[in-house]
């Protein structure tokens, strides 16, 4: 039993509290014993009062003692009950202390009813109570619980959250319970079997076929279906049991896109992981260890596209540094230390920074920007002179190209940018030029002119820092550096379709610099032969027929880990791509039995036109999904993209951007 | 004059010791009238004064605390076997000893006392300990209900011969604190005593738990007939056509023998007479007239369409959640046919809503229904006004807010019972209210219909259950028994007895032909909720705040079964219409299902008999089959249709996710 029960015992109110009370009444000078009778008998009563109210709130079916109980309980005694001490929610007391006296009491305002009365606008009426509904669900079918955002997650995250930290004590909890797709009594007879598997791997039908469409969605070409995909995925509370899965997924399809710098899978994959971190009934530690390294690899990663000088790459990079500063925040530990691992790693960079590659730079700088003005100070600020030595050299060299140019220039913009503000608070006014320059080097007057900028204007908002991401959801991330007006392509988005409403959900907006080229991918080939892949796995849509008014296809074929093929890549230089096709095929290797038959592609390409990527189709017709166990090394990825940015989808788009911009 | 009145008291105390009870009475009597004479009374031999000084220690306040250790002590060095049972006496004993303290007014002493022994009893008196620790003064004494209940009724402990003798044996020892305790134990406890071996600590602590105790042999002696009525002759059931298979689903391959065999169930069930059901005319139940005739028809033809449902085949639910009620949502109730939903608010309103497609129409007015052709077939239809038609409709009348619903079986009627201590009669043909039972003067916390109509109970406040018949505004009958508040009603099947639940953790059943109590069943540890009678009317189950779900025989009124997994108040226990499921429904925003039907086949009910208490069968994983949480929803009812589609309700509680 614990002290505050023992305290249940004998209490009383105090003898000072009756005087008070007596003098507020007109009763002055009470004598001690009687302060102590009624102290005593008040308390009694309270007691008994209480109790009864107890009662009234538990056939209420309540565990929240309300007022009414109270009053209820008072009338029970035919004593007439306090009116108007009605409130919804607890009214807190307040403390006040004074010639040694001290006093709790609630605060009562005084209204002028006849203000109240008069000013009859909705601002000052009490809201009117919302009307009781009645709302219809499946708890269970057939004895299984449907994992619906109206049932509780199958596996809340308390319990996920002690399942990665402390696995043993998940294995004792009872399996059984409000667990979909296993009956009871099966579970019950193989029950032996059960307890060595700290958590099935297997997915329900439904769920293999989810995951399928999830990913297919997530990396296919419809925005509108992709932006579905992203919703379920921070929606839907049963995700637990494939989010190894997906994970395994995301982490695949970094690596192999990385290589193929292609950029909008990359963005696709990152906003998946987004979606994952904003899902509340999901406990992503245990999978991090597959996260962080994509993650560090699109901030990171020396190339993320094929062609740097026009793709926007950059807003990858914020956006996967703002993922990044949110895990941080999100899981650091004493004991895993992410944000110190993750810190160290991103300084690394930073060391030898005349070496450094500039999109590397730029991505490390990023990524420690986000995670708060306290590395800003310690470890950006301290670095800022050699950087802006190096962008120097990119932007006053004779022999630097547009490409170290364009990175010299982002990594200024980013330096101002998110330095200044910092720079504000641990410098002192005046702003000397001279200092700047003389502290900072190249960047030191445009820094300079950004602090006293900053100091005049305070209510800028600071956009570095440790701001999670989701506070940048519904804005508008736009990049826009150069003068041509750029076609876009949405980065994430929850409107419908580029080209629809763009009001709602986050919206980050890439920009390209060729005003020519709608398209993010840009593998140049310079092919009009015919190559042979032999994929394997294929996806379902296999025959995929060009459309006719479509001119120039590139096709881009992964590059297979078992099929030894020289593919003779002709690069061909296109002009104006509108459409994009992509057909890629990752093959899962180490699973046999998902190995299919060799399936052969054939791309017939002519100059100027492709008129069609035929491919065979597996035998049994169907779309073939795989699921792979998640300590495999790898998981099949077979996306198979279309990202189609037509010039009128594009027209639509910058029309509907502007509409909303006016409203 | 202290002095006096002490040893004269100390007298009455010796003359009480040899049990010279009439002399002790007319001791008391002619002492108070002459002091005198008393004054006299100087103890001469020195046993006496030694007895007399003995008693007047028992005056200081620190003999009790001493007197109570020792026992504590004497029941901790007893043999195992016994021990348990022997420390059952301990709860009353500090009871009393707190009460008598507190009379004597050293509340001081008493609250000590209190605060150290606590510890040592068991954690379901502990409330009631912390109820009885307000009492500080001797004013409180008369008024709390609590120490009348202490003082009035013995509390009953059943124990082994062998323990009672020891007890004794320790009891009779020539210690100057043991006449306190032989006081105290002779005047308030109990003893219920079976030849046999000494029950087990678990054993015990199944049937501990309410205010006065264990219930003894001799209250469940009389027979109870707890069969089911032969029922009123329907007429001919109307075979499902083909044309209705069809419609029933797709799965329609292994139904046909499964009706098959569900029909000579129910056939059979008529057929049978059972020894144990009450003749028909034991209670007088209303003739059915045609409508009843054609509802039950009606509900035999779903009854063959039904869901046999078992550990393999567990129910589908469908939940039903009250938004935007959380504070003022209190009960919900289905009717028998589960086309409607009543749910009663805590600002007195009533809401019914319609679960079919069908919508609440009110009756044409007078006017208008001088229209209606009676002979038509469809007259009843005919008497209904399409313009009026709603699916949702608020019933206003009552000052308080409503605890209880319930549906008549035909449900025309709904009945609703309030805090405002009435009971009201709604007709859901003209969706007003017919009458207003006044009875009860304090809130009336449930209120069930019989389930032939006509008859319906409650239970109030007030300590007592009443038995109504809808055309009179004066109750049947009065139950009067339980020692505090009435918290829930539930009629038998064969409408001949009520079941009630108590404040006083205790499980009562009443004849209601008789008036009389012809159950006591203990082993809740707080307040009871929920009751249900299975479907062959021979187990009770019983629910409520301590989040246990337990099991009663009837026949012998045998706690045969404690099922605990809930964490919160259990509101709701439903059988499924087949009689193999229980649901549970709590606060603790879960339904768990249990496999009555396994747990039936062990409890053995025809080996028990009277002094021979079955064992309680407590191990839960057995029998809990499934658990559904609900989203931060507590569940207020659950209701299984004539198909046995399980349909729940509860308020949605944003606070608590």
């Amino acid at each position: 039993m614990s002290d505050v029960d023992s305290m249940m015992y004998g209490t009383t109110l105090s003898t000072e509290s009756m005087k008070v009370i007596a003098e507020s009444i007109g009763v002055a000078n009470l004598p001690d014993e009687a302060a102590k009778d009624l102290a005593e008998d008040v308390s009694y009563r309270i007691k008994q009062i209480l109790q009864d109210a107890i009662k009234f709130m538990r056939h209420g079916r309540r565990s929240r003692l309300t007022t009414h109980d109270v009053d209820h309980a008072l009338r029970a005694k035919n004593v007439e009950p306090t009116y108007g001490f009605f409130a919804k929610e607890h009214i807190p007391f307040r403390f006040a202390s004074g010639g040694g006296r001290e006093l709790h009491f609630t605060e009562e305002k005084e209204f002028d009813l006849t203000e109240l009365v008069s000013t009859a606008g909705a601002q000052s009426w009490p809201k009117l109570p919302l009307e009781t509904n009645l709302r219809t669900h499946w708890l269970c079918i057939d004895g299984i619980q449907p994992t619906i955002p109206e049932n509780p997650p199958p596996v809340s995250k308390e319990v996920q959250k002690l399942e990665s930290t402390d696995p043993i004590s998940s294995k004792n909890s009872n399996p059984n319970l409000g667990k979909p797709g296993h009956k009871s009594h099966k579970l019950r007879n193989v029950e032996t079997v059960h307890v060595k598997q700290l958590a099935t791997h297997e997915l329900s039908v439904e769920q293999q076929l989810y995951y399928k469409e999830i990913t297919e969605a997530c990396v296919g070409a419809d925005e509108g279906r992709r932006v579905e995909a992203y919703q379920s995925l921070s929606a839907d509370p049963g995700l637990h049991e494939m989010l190894a899965r997906m994970c395994t997924f995301i982490a695949e399809g970094v690596k192999i896109n990385v290589v193929q710098n292609n950029l909008a899978i990359l963005i696709y994959l990152m906003r998946m992981v987004k979606a994952l971190l904003d899902n509340p009934s999901l406990y992503l530690e245990k999978y991090l260890h597959e996260l962080i390294p994509s993650i560090v690899t699109c901030i990171v990663s020396k190339s993320l596209c094929s062609r740097p000088e026009m793709d926007n790459h950059w807003a990858l990079r914020d956006f996967a540094s703002r993922l990044m500063a949110q895990i941080c925040k999100n899981f650091n530990t004493t004991t895993n230390n992410i944000q110190t691992r993750i810190t160290r790693l991103f300084s690394h960079a930073l060391i030898n920074i005349n070496q450094a590659n500039l999109n590397s730079l730029y991505g490390a700088i990023h990524g420690l920007c986000e995670l708060g003005p306290d590395v800003i100070k310690a470890l950006v600020i301290p670095k800022i002179r050699v950087i802006s030595d190096r962008i120097e050299v990119c932007f006053e060299g004779v022999n630097s190209s547009s490409i170290d140019r364009n990175a010299a220039g982002h990594i200024k913009t980013l330096l101002i940018k998110s330095v200044a503000p910092i720079l504000k608070t641990i410098r002192s006014a005046p702003d000397v030029v001279e200092e700047y320059e003389q502290e900072f080097g190249y960047i030191g007057p445009a820094l300079c002119t950004a602090v006293s900028k900053n100091r005049t204007t305070p209510a800028a908002p600071i956009s570095s820092g440790n701001i999670p991401v989701t506070n940048n959801t519904n804005q508008q991330v736009a990049v826009n550096n150069t003068k041509t007006i750029p076609p876009k392509v949405v980065l994430g988005g929850s409107g419908i379709t580029a080209g629809t409403t763009i009001s709602s959900g986050q919206k980050y907006v890439i920009v390209s610099r060729n005003p020519a080229t709608g398209a993010v991918q840009s593998q140049h080939h310079q092919g009009q032969t015919v190559q042979q892949v032999q994929v394997q796995s294929l996806p379902s849509t296999a025959q995929v027929q060009q459309q006719p008014q479509v001119q120039p296809v590139q096709v881009q074929q992964v590059q297979q880990m078992q099929v030894q093929q020289v593919q003779q890549v002709q690069q061909m230089q296109v002009q104006q791509v509108q459409q994009v096709q992509q057909v890629q095929q990752v093959q899962q290797v180490q699973q046999v039995q998902q190995v299919q038959q060799v399936q052969q592609v054939q791309v017939q390409q002519q100059p100027q036109t492709i008129q069609q990527v035929q491919v065979q189709k597996p035998a049994q017709g169907t779309k073939v999904m795989v699921v792979g166990m998640p300590n495999a090394a790898s998981t099949p990825l077979k996306p198979q993209q279309q990202v189609i940015v037509t010039q009128n989808s594009l027209e639509q788009f910058t029309e509907s951007m502007d509409v909303d911009s006016d409203r | 004059m202290e002095k006096d009145k002490s040893t004269m008291i100390a007298m009455l105390q010796l003359l009480r010791k040899y049990n010279f009870k009439e002399t002790s009475e007319l001791f008391k009597k002619e002492a108070n009238i002459d002091e005198s004479e008393i004054a006299e009374l100087k103890p001469s031999s020195t046993e006496v004064e030694s007895v007399l000084s003995a008693y007047k220690d028992d005056w200081e306040p620190t003999r009790y605390d001493k007197a109570y250790t020792e026992l504590q002590k004497f029941v901790e060095s007893s043999l195992d076997i016994y021990k348990h049972e022997m420390g059952t006496i301990l709860y009353p004993v500090l009871v009393h000893m707190y009460l008598e303290m507190v009379y004597q007014n050293h509340s001081e002493e008493a609250q000590s006392l209190l605060e150290k022994h606590s510890r040592g009893i068991e954690d379901y008196y502990q409330t009631e300990l912390k109820q009885l620790s307000q009492i500080t003064k001797r004013e409180h004494l008369a008024e709390n209900e609590l120490a009348n209940t202490f003082k009035t009724q013995q509390f009953n402990r059943r124990i082994s011969r062998d323990t009672l003798s020891i007890l004794k044996r320790f009891l009779g020892e020539e210690k100057p604190n043991n006449h306190l305790l032989m006081k105290i134990v002779s005047a308030h406890v109990n003893f219920d005593i079976y030849e046999g071996v000494a029950r087990s600590k678990t054993q015990i602590e199944a049937t501990a738990g309410s205010l006065i105790g264990e219930a003894s042999r001799t209250d469940n002696k009389a027979k109870v007939y707890y069969g089911l009525l032969k029922e009123q002759d329907v007429g001919p059931v109307p075979i499902a056509t083909e044309d209705e298979d069809e419609e029933v689903g797709t799965d329609g391959d292994y139904r046909p023998k499964k009706k098959k065999t569900k029909k000579d169930n129910i056939f059979s069930k008529k057929t049978k007479s059972d020894p144990n059901a009450p003749s028909s005319t034991r209670m007088p139940l209303p003739n059915l007239r045609d409508i009843d005739k054609m509802e039950k028809r009606k509900a035999m033809k779903e009854a063959l369409k039904r869901v046999t449902l078992g550990p393999d085949s567990l129910p589908s639910i469908c939940f039903y959640t009250l938004l935007n009620s959380v504070n003022t949502a209190i009960c919900a109730e289905v009717s028998e046919d589960s086309s409607l939903l009543s749910v009663g608010f805590s600002d007195s309103t009533i809401k019914v809503w319609s679960l079919v497609p069908q919508k609440l129409k009110k009756m044409k007015d007078a006017e208008q229904l001088a229209d209606v052709l009676c002979e038509s077939d469809d007259v009843l239809v005919r008497m209904m006004d399409d313009k009026t038609a709603e699916t949702v409709r608020t019933l206003y009348g009552h000052s308080g807010p409503t605890y209880s619903l319930s549906f008549s079986p035909d449900k025309s009627i709904l009945l609703s019972s309030s805090e405002d201590g009435t009971v009201r009669l709604w007709s859901l043909h003209t969706w007003t209210c017919l009458v207003c039972y006044k009875g009860h003067i304090f809130p009336v916390w449930s209120v069930k219909f019989s389930p032939h109509g006509y008859y319906f109970a409650t239970g109030s406040h007030d300590k007592t259950a009443r038995l109504w018949a809808t055309d009179s505004h004066q109750p049947l009958r009065v139950f009067a028994g339980h020692h505090a508040d009435v918290d829930v009603v539930q009629f038998h099947p064969n409408s001949n007895y009520i079941a009630s639940g108590s404040s006083d953790n205790t499980v009562r059943l009443w004849d209601c032909t008789t008036g009389g109590q012809v159950r006591l069943m203990t082993g809740h540890k707080n307040s009871i909720y929920a009751l249900t009678f299975s479907m062959d009317g021979r187990v009770l189950a019983s629910a409520g705040c301590d989040g246990r779900v337990l099991l009663h025989d009837l026949a012998q009124g045998h706690l045969v079964a404690a099922l605990s997994s809930h964490t919160a108040g259990v509101y709701s226990l439903t059988f499924s219409r087949d009689g193999t499921l229980l649901v549970s429904g709590s606060l603790d925003c879960s339904i768990k299902v249990w496999d009555y039907t396994k747990l039936y086949d062990d409890l053995n009910v025809e080996d028990a008999n009277v002094s021979h208490n079955p064992d309680v069968k407590t191990c839960t994983d057995t029998y809990l089959l499934r658990s559904y949480g609900t989203k931060s929803t507590p569940v207020l009812t659950t209701h299984f249709s004539r198909r046995n589609l399980m349909l729940a309700i509860g308020k949605f509680d944003a606070n608590l996710s």
